[in-house]
Order: structure tokens, then C-alpha cells, then sequence
């Protein structure tokens, strides 16, 4: 009998050995690989810019701030685009999740999904657009907000403000970025707080909960990864945002604003290229702009790398 | 508990008894089909230990048995649908017209389109028309046929379809009922002339009505070509099946087949107990 | 112990006339008044402020209203449910405030962008070039013609590059399923994570710097494919898991070899969805203006061929309209806003309907 000694038949060669599959799925397969090589691409050539940048300025393009010949440096920029982010996500971060609450838990169904077409048309709004509205609609108001924050709060550092001049300041830049970023994390966290298994919520209310004790003890830990990987992925955003923040914000070397939120006056790095571009005296201000994206990229995807890994691992856990 | 007492008898012994059997009985019929000693896995899981069954040709076998015995995995086997799984594997032969399937220089688009199969869930292509859902076989396998227009009327007449939707042949498969679509899907296997048709349980979804329909078209099929049917229905058994062979997993070992033959021996006057009380619905 | 009935007639009667109700919906009067006055209270009490005092209005909205509106719903939550529910009065009180918040500032967004961009809308507006024109120019000469002809032809260019790469690449995860699957998945979302001023810095050196292309409508195309692919990806991935298992195995069974079962079978099937996904691209790349301003530059000029020379698009028509001196320029900014939201409103729209209908059983 063979069924001491099993001779296995070969299945899976013989499974794609039809000849026009070959093709077909050496085709598909080099398709697949368009993603990779776009971001090998873009690290290697921007790299490649990167480093006779470095050789002329040596670190000082990272950790000085100054954009005057013959001496370049980031830092301003780099730090800048860290501190919109931060004002982005400290008023983005609770109205979404709030917003998703609403919609998840309080909103009876029509409106609930009237309010998730209308989060989708936010996030559609090209972000040109937002500038323009943030420009001449949103500054004006900030601009009273601003003062106002100055006049009552104007003792906490972060509401400082020597110069009497509220505008371009980062936090109206990054009053434009929250308002990107409010349906990219809503649209996330709206679906984690809807995964909550119905099972535990009914767990939770056959126990007496409240809604916030059933957020606090149920939905907000369960959706924990998720929540946290839906607001990495804005914060992937507002850092590589240009145009929105390009026309609110004043860009400024030096000093380096670190914590004034409603002084004029910050920094971006992606917005440093668009407003440097149209004016480089030559090849090397452009290979400095091609520098800065170089590491605004590695920046972005360090996040969004991390956002991924967060949100992939919570998903293969719920399922 | 009452499986103890089986065990004393090699299951070898018995499939033994059993070809020795068939081969017998069926030395002046012609086999189209048969297989030797397959087994089957699912990645490191063995699921079918050692079937060994000959389909004669122009004849119709019942596999029965009970949930999770593997006789659907057997009947993907059969036209190398099993190796699509990740994980499969397999030992044994499988010989059609007496070559076997599996052999390295086999093309399975080939072995597929002799052996044509209908499935438990009726699966009309969504994109097509009902006339194009008969013809699709051709157009995939790009096999060369003329006179498309007899082809569909054929073969939507064999399948039982033909004077419900000959007015609307261009209209969406999907418009027909469950039952409809089954026989339009049989339509569709029987356009590129298969030799074999396997049959996975294909009335478990569908109403009586439309079963009996069915089991008719299996009837006149029979007379063309041979026809293995997967069911758990054991009276469609006994209605269709020239043959019948009984498949069954004891806790936690693979399937295999109890006992094989003619269906009124089987269902009539079963050798095996354990055939006689799942024949008389004591278990599965 | 009987196992008989008593026939009651009466109780037949009754229940003949009982309807469909919910009683946990209905709610007391008192409950009803307690929910009104926490709502109309501090709401009265702040617009009396709001026209009677020089409190600023922000100011007052913050310090004033928000507390007051907090204060009466954990007020009202306590006197309704007991102390325990006083948080969730707080929670609802801020989501609400959240999703007014939302709402005010699309309301705003959407109503500047419609009230100040018909200032600028007229056929001249629309169909009209930049050549001649000068941001002094008055409004009814001129216009964006040249800005939707350098969209339509920048996306088209992306999307017959990125939608079949991105199809493709769906593809591969759902129906080659090779091996590297889990790669690909991550690089697709690494790419999407890409931001557009790098997208167009890699085509500008790559392409531009290096002399193989001009700034134009096809190397615009290009930096706008590498936005729009991992959108297409992750969309058509969806749609393409949504075909049932047994069309695959039914195409197989009838002698298909695989590369025909995608083909005609699973990508027809999915028809509807790949739109949708090809659409949902389009929608992404459509307002980006950064990778314009470094791959396409501008061009008053209506420009037609794709290589020769740089082309204006609607989002780099606004962004050189915008912060101008000259009132008209600022008008037709808006109105090109507006022309721009248009073209995104439709593409929206399609999506909906073409989801609504969901995947063909």
C-alpha cells in the first residue's frame, strides 16, 4: 500500500504552466512593481541631489536656518512643518474624533450618512481652493481670533506676540491643514469606533454603562490602533502639504519661530520649494530645493510607514 | 462510539473487496474515468485517504456522505480545480480515457474543458447576456465552433432551459431565477462538449421544483456523457445514479470511500453498517 | 393543569387593534420641557449678550456659550438619568459642537467659492484664454478656456498611465496573488503617502532637469500619475475582492485559462467598481497645483500638443490670481475656484451613483 510512502504530484508549477498565463502573469507581476520602483526611484535620484548638497553645506543644511548665498540651511523648515503639524492635530484630532462619535453613536442614520457624504466632499476639496478661501475669507478672522487669544491668554508662551502683527502665522497655517485633516481622520476613525463589535457594546450597556463609559472602557481602547493609524496618515498629509499653507504662512529663516503660534512668521518645507522655485538663481538653489524634498520625503514616509504598519496591524487583529 | 467496532476491518481489506468488485461487474463496460488511490491535503491537513473509483462511461455516480467527508475536494480532483487552492497537494492518479491527468506535460486548461463542471451556487457571468453565458466556454477556452446559433438552442434544450428563454436570450443572466440559472450554467458547460460533467451538489440551492427539473436533465444527459454528481440528497441519489459510492470522516481522519457499487445495492442491500445506517438517515 | 383555553373574545378584539409602536421612543412631557430649556436657555441668554453688550463675538461664543451650554445639559442629564450620564452630557454637547464646526466651515468654503466665483462666470470666462489678458484687464475679456483644455489633458495623460498600472497592480494582490502580495500592498500605501511637491521634484530632475522633456502637459501628466496610482490601487483592490469566488472557479471549470478569466470574467464583473476607481483618481490628482508649478509651469496660450512647450492648468490659473492687487485678477481666482469645484463636484457625484449601484450580482 503507498500509503506509508506518499509520492506527492507536483501541483503547483503544473497550476500556471498554460503559456499564455506565463505572459500574462509576468506582465501583471511587472506592473506590480510600479510602486516600488517610483519610491526607489525618488529616494535614489532625489538622494543623489541630496549629497553634493551635504558635501558643500555639510549639516548645517539640516541643523542651521538660513537661506542667503552662500550659506543654506533647513532647520527653520523642517521645524516649521513639525510645529503646523502639531497645531493641525491638536485642533483636528479631537473634532474628529468627536465628529465620529456624533456620527458612530449619537446621529440617527440618515444624518449620519448625509454627514459621511459630506466629510467625503470635504476631503475633495482640492487643497489650492482651501488656500484661496484661507487667504481672503479664513485670515481676516484668525486675525481676530488671534488678538483676541493674545489679549486674555497672551501670559501662556504659546500665545505671545511682540510684534502686534497676527498674520501669516502658523497657527493659521495650521488652522488650514486641521481643516484637510479633519475628513482624512474622521473617515478613518468613524470606521475604527463603527468596527466596535456590536457584542461588547451590548456587554457594555447590559452593565449599565454610559456612552462615555462605554467610549472610555470599550470603543476608544478596541479602536485604539486604528485611531492612532488614522491620525498618522493626516499628519502624513499636513506635513507634505504645500499650496494651502504657501498662502498663509510667512516664511521666515531666522529667527526660527518655535512655539509663538500666533506670531508672524514660520516655516514649511514644502512650501519653501514652491516659493523658491519660481525664483533660483541657478542650478544649485535648485538642487538645494531637490535636497529639501529629499528629506521631506524620507520625512512623509517615515510617518506614513509607521501609520501603515499601525492600521495593517489592528485590521489583521479584528479580523 | 459505534465506529470502535469498524475499525476491526482494514480499510484497505475493503477497497480491495470492492475493486475486485466493480472490475468484475463492469469488465464489458467501458471506463471513461477512474482513479487510483488518490489523497488529498489542504497545506499540512490530509483530507481523502486512498479513493479508488472507475466511472463507466455514458453513467451517472452518486457521491454521498455526510458533511465534511471530502467528497467535494474529490470532485475537484477530478478536473484539476483542487490545485488552485494555496497549500493543495495531492498523491495518486487520476486516468482520463485511460492517461493520466496530472502528468507534467498535461495542459489543465485542456483536462478542463472534457471534463465540464456545475457548481453548488449557480455562477452566470454577471457581464453577459444568457446567450452569451452559453457561449462564454467557447470564447474563453477559444475553442473554434460554428453555428453558435444551434449551439445555444442545443444546448439550452438538453439543459431544460430552451422554451423559457428563448424570447430573451440577450437579456441579463441575472434576471433568471436560481433554478434557471443553474440550468444555464449546465447550458454552459455543455457548449464546449465535455465527455465528463461533475456536479457539486448543484440542486443544494435551489427549490424542488427546480430539482426535479434538474435531475430530469441529468437523466437525458446520461445518454451522451458521463455524469458524476456530488449530493447530499440521498432520494436524488436513488433517482439519478446508475452508481453510487459512500464517503465518510470518522473524527478527525481523512475521507475515504465505505463502499462503492450499484446504487440499488447500496441503498438496497448495503454490505457495510455504517453505509446501511447513514443510507437510512441515522446519521450525517 | 388543563391543557384547554378559555376562548376570549375580547382579548382577540384588542389585539386586532394594536399597531406597530415603540415605547422606549416615547419620552415625557417633562422630559421633553427639560430638554428644551437646557438647549434654549444658555442659547438666549448669549444672543441677548451678543446684541446688548461689546463683548467680542469669539470671545463670546468661547467663554460665554460653551460653558453656559455645558453647564445646562449636565444640568439637565443629572435631573433626567442621575449624576452618572453628566459626562455624556459633555460628550454630546462637544460632538455636536464638532460637527457644527465641520459643517460651518464647508458652508463657508463652499458658499465663497459659488457667491464670488459667478462674479466671474460668463461664456468669455469660460471658454476665453489668458493670451492678452493682464491681471488689470477688466473681467469681461479673457477668461479660463486654457486652464480647463491643460487640466483635461494633464489628467487624461495620468489616467491612461496610472489606471492601468493601478488596475494592474490590484490585479496582482487579488487575482495573481503571487507571492509578493504583502509588499506590494505596503508599497502602494507608501506611495500614496507621497507628497505632491515630490512627486513633481522626481519628474523635474528625472525628466526635466535632465533634458529628456520640457516642462509640460505629458511630464505634468507623469508627476500627476505617481499621486493618482496608489488611489486606483487600493480602489480597484476593493472592488476586485467583491467578485464572488465562483466566477473565477466557474471560468476555470469551462476550460479558461487565468489570464482569460480576469479578462473577460472577474475585470468585467468588477466593470462598475474599476470606474469608480478610475474616477476616484481623477478626483484625487484634479486641484493638485505644486507638481504644476514645477513640471508644467504656465502658458496663456491654449496649448494642445502635450510635449512642446508649458501649460496652464485651473489650479495654477488660481494660484497666479491669488494675492494679486488688482481686484479683477482675485475675481477670476474665485471664479476659476469655482470652475474647478465644479469639475470635483461632478466627478464626486459619479462615484456616488456608480457606488450606490454596487457591484453587479
Amino acid at each position: 500500500m503507498s500509503s506509508t510512502e506518499t509520492e506527492f504530484r507536483d501541483l503547483q508549477s503544473a497550476a500556471t504552466s498554460h503559456r499564455g498565463d506565463r505572459v500574462f502573469n509576468r506582465t501583471i507581476t511587472g506592473a506590480a512593481f510600479t510602486a516600488l520602483v517610483v519610491l526607489a526611484g525618488i529616494t535614489v535620484f532625489l538622494g543623489l541631489q541630496a549629497i553634493p548638497v551635504l558635501q558643500t553645506q555639510g549639516l548645517d543644511f539640516l541643523t542651521t536656518s538660513i537661506w542667503s548665498p552662500p550659506d543654506y540651511g533647513i532647520w527653520g523648515m523642517l521645524y516649521g512643518s513639525v510645529l503646523l503639524s502639531v497645531v493641525a492635530l491638536v485642533i483636528a484630532v479631537p473634532a474628529s474624533l468627536l465628529l465620529s462619535v456624533f456620527m458612530v453613536f449619537l446621529a440617527p442614520t440618515w444624518v449620519a450618512k448625509v454627514l459621511t457624504n459630506l466629510v467625503d466632499l470635504m476631503a475633495a476639496i482640492p487643497s489650492v481652493i482651501l488656500g484661496l478661501w484661507a487667504f481672503y475669507i479664513l485670515s481676516p478672522v484668525s486675525e481676530e481670533w488671534q488678538q483676541l487669544l493674545n489679549q486674555y491668554l497672551g501670559w501662556i508662551p504659546f500665545f505671545q506676540n511682540e510684534s502686534g502683527n497676527f498674520s501669516g502665522t502658523p497657527f493659521t497655517a495650521g488652522f488650514v491643514l486641521a481643516i484637510m485633516m479633519i475628513p482624512i481622520v474622521t473617515s478613518v476613525t468613524r470606521e475604527v469606533l463603527g468596527r466596535t463589535p456590536p457584542e461588547l457594546i451590548n456587554a457594555a450597556e447590559a452593565l449599565g454603562c454610559s456612552l462615555w463609559t462605554m467610549l472610555r472602557y470599550v470603543a476608544l481602547p478596541y479602536g485604539r490602533g486604528g485611531l492612532i493609524g488614522g491620525v498618522m496618515l493626516g499628519l502624513g498629509r499636513a506635513l507634505g502639504e504645500t499650496i494651502a499653507v504657501f498662502f498663509v504662512l510667512k516664511i521666515v529663516f531666522d529667527p526660527v519661530n518655535y512655539y509663538n503660534v500666533i506670531e508672524s512668521g514660520g516655516g514649511s518645507v514644502a512650501t519653501l520649494i514652491v516659493a523658491k522655485f519660481g525664483e533660483a538663481s541657478g542650478p544649485y538653489e535648485t538642487q538645494l530645493l531637490l535636497a529639501a524634498g529629499f528629506f521631506l520625503f524620507m520625512m512623509t514616509l517615515l510617518v506614513n510607514v509607521i501609520a501603515n504598519l499601525i492600521v495593517n496591524r489592528t485590521g489583521r487583529l479584528q479580523k | 462510539m459505534a465506529t470502535a467496532e469498524y475499525d476491526d476491518v482494514r480499510i484497505d481489506d475493503v477497497q480491495e473487496l470492492e475493486r475486485e468488485i466493480a472490475s468484475q461487474r463492469d469488465a464489458n463496460v467501458p471506463i471513461e474515468m477512474e482513479t487510483r488511490d488518490i489523497s488529498v491535503w489542504f497545506a499540512k491537513r490530509k483530507v481523502l485517504e486512498g479513493v479508488s473509483i472507475a466511472f463507466p462511461k455514458q453513467s451517472v455516480t452518486a457521491l454521498i456522505g455526510p458533511s465534511g467527508c471530502g467528497k467535494s475536494t474529490f470532485i475537484r480532483t477530478l478536473n484539476r480545480l483542487h490545485e488552485l487552492i494555496p497549500g493543495a497537494a495531492l498523491a495518486g492518479e487520476v486516468l482520463y480515457e485511460g492517461s493520466d491527468i496530472y502528468a507534467p506535460e498535461v495542459d489543465p486548461v485542456h483536462i478542463r474543458l472534457k471534463i465540464g463542471m456545475v457548481f453548488q451556487k449557480p455562477n452566470p457571468f454577471p457581464s453577459m447576456t444568457i446567450r452569451g453565458n452559453v457561449l462564454s466556454g467557447l470564447k474563453l477556452s477559444g475553442m473554434k465552433r460554428s453555428n453558435h446559433d444551434d449551439i445555444v438552442e442545443q444546448t439550452l434544450t438538453s439543459a431544460g432551459l430552451w422554451n423559457e428563454v428563448k424570447d430573451r436570450l440577450n437579456a441579463a443572466a441575472g434576471d433568471l431565477s436560481g433554478g434557471q440559472q443553474q440550468r444555464l450554467v449546465i447550458a454552459r458547460a455543455l457548449a464546449v462538449n465535455p465527455h465528463v460533467l461533475l456536479m457539486d451538489e448543484p440542486c443544494s440551492a435551489l427549490d424542488p421544483g427546480s430539482t426535479l427539473k434538474i435531475e430530469e436533465t441529468i437523466r437525458e444527459l446520461s445518454k451522451e456523457i458521463t455524469i458524476i454528481i456530488v449530493t447530499h440528497n440521498m432520494q436524488q441519489a436513488v433517482r439519478v445514479a446508475d452508481n453510487t459510492a459512500f464517503f465518510l470522516a470518522t473524527d478527525g481522519n481523512p475521507g475515504h470511500v465505505v463502499e462503492q457499487g450499484p446504487t440499488t445495492e447500496i441503498f438496497g442491500n448495503p454490505r457495510d453498517q455504517r453505509t446501511l445506517d447513514y443510507v437510512n438517515g441515522r446519521f450525517g | 393543569m388543563s391543557t384547554t383555553q378559555v376562548f376570549d373574545e375580547s382579548r382577540v378584539a384588542s389585539l386586532a387593534e394594536q399597531r406597530p409602536q415603540a415605547p422606549w421612543g416615547t419620552r415625557t412631557a417633562s422630559f421633553r420641557t427639560i430638554v428644551i430649556l437646557a438647549v434654549f436657555i444658555p442659547a438666549a441668554i448669549v444672543t441677548g449678550l451678543w446684541w446688548y453688550t461689546d463683548i467680542a463675538k469669539p470671545v463670546l461664543m468661547v467663554a460665554g456659550y460653551l460653558p453656559l451650554q455645558l453647564a445646562a445639559a449636565i444640568v439637565a442629564a443629572v435631573a433626567l438619568r442621575g449624576k452618572k450620564s453628566a459626562f455624556d452630557a459633555v460628550i454630546i454637547v462637544l460632538a455636536i459642537g464638532a460637527t457644527v464646526f465641520s459643517l460651518v466651515v464647508l458652508v463657508s468654503v463652499l458658499w465663497s467659492i459659488v457667491t464670488k466665483g459667478l462674479e466671474a462666470m460668463s461664456t468669455a470666462f469660460l471658454f476665453q484664454n489668458n493670451e492678452y489678458i493682464s491681471p488689470s484687464t477688466p473681467l469681461g475679456y479673457g477668461g479660463v478656456g486654457h486652464a480647463v483644455v491643460g487640466t483635461v489633458v494633464i489628467v487624461g495623460i495620468s489616467a491612461l498611465i496610472a489606471v492601468p498600472l493601478g488596475v494592474m497592480t490590484a490585479i496582482y494582490i487579488t487575482e495573481v496573488r503571487g507571492r509578493a502580495v504583502p509588499y506590494v500592498r505596503f508599497f502602494v500605501q507608501a506611495m500614496s503617502g507621497v507628497p505632491s511637491v515630490v512627486a513633481g521634484l522626481f519628474i523635474l530632475t528625472v525628466l526635466i532637469l535632465s533634458g529628456a522633456l520640457n516642462q509640460s502637459a505629458f511630464a505634468a501628466g507623469l508627476a500627476y500619475a505617481i499621486l493618482m496610482l496608489p488611489t486606483v490601487a487600493r480602489t480597484a483592490e476593493e472592488v476586485l475582492r467583491l467578485v464572488p469566488e465562483e466566477l473565477r472557479t466557474g471560468a476555470l471549470a469551462l476550460g479558461s485559462t487565468r489570464a482569460k478569466t480576469v479578462l473577460r470574467v472577474v475585470v468585467p464583473a468588477a466593470k462598475t467598481g474599476i470606474i469608480t476607481a478610475a474616477i476616484l483618481g481623477v478626483a484625487r490628482v484634479v486641484g493638485e497645483t505644486a507638481p504644476l508649478l514645477l513640471t508644467a509651469l504656465k502658458n496663456d496660450k491654449t496649448v494642445l500638443n502635450p510635449f512642446a512647450e508649458p501649460i496652464s492648468a485651473l489650479p495654477t490659473y488660481i494660484f497666479d490670481n491669488v494675492a494679486q492687487p488688482y481686484p479683477d485678477a482675485v475675481i477670476r481666482a474665485w471664479g476659476a475656484a469655482l470652475t474647478l469645484m465644479i469639475i470635483v463636484a461632478i466627478l464626486f457625484t459619479l462615484t456616488r451613483l456608480f457606488s450606490s449601484r454596487g457591484p453587479s450580482k
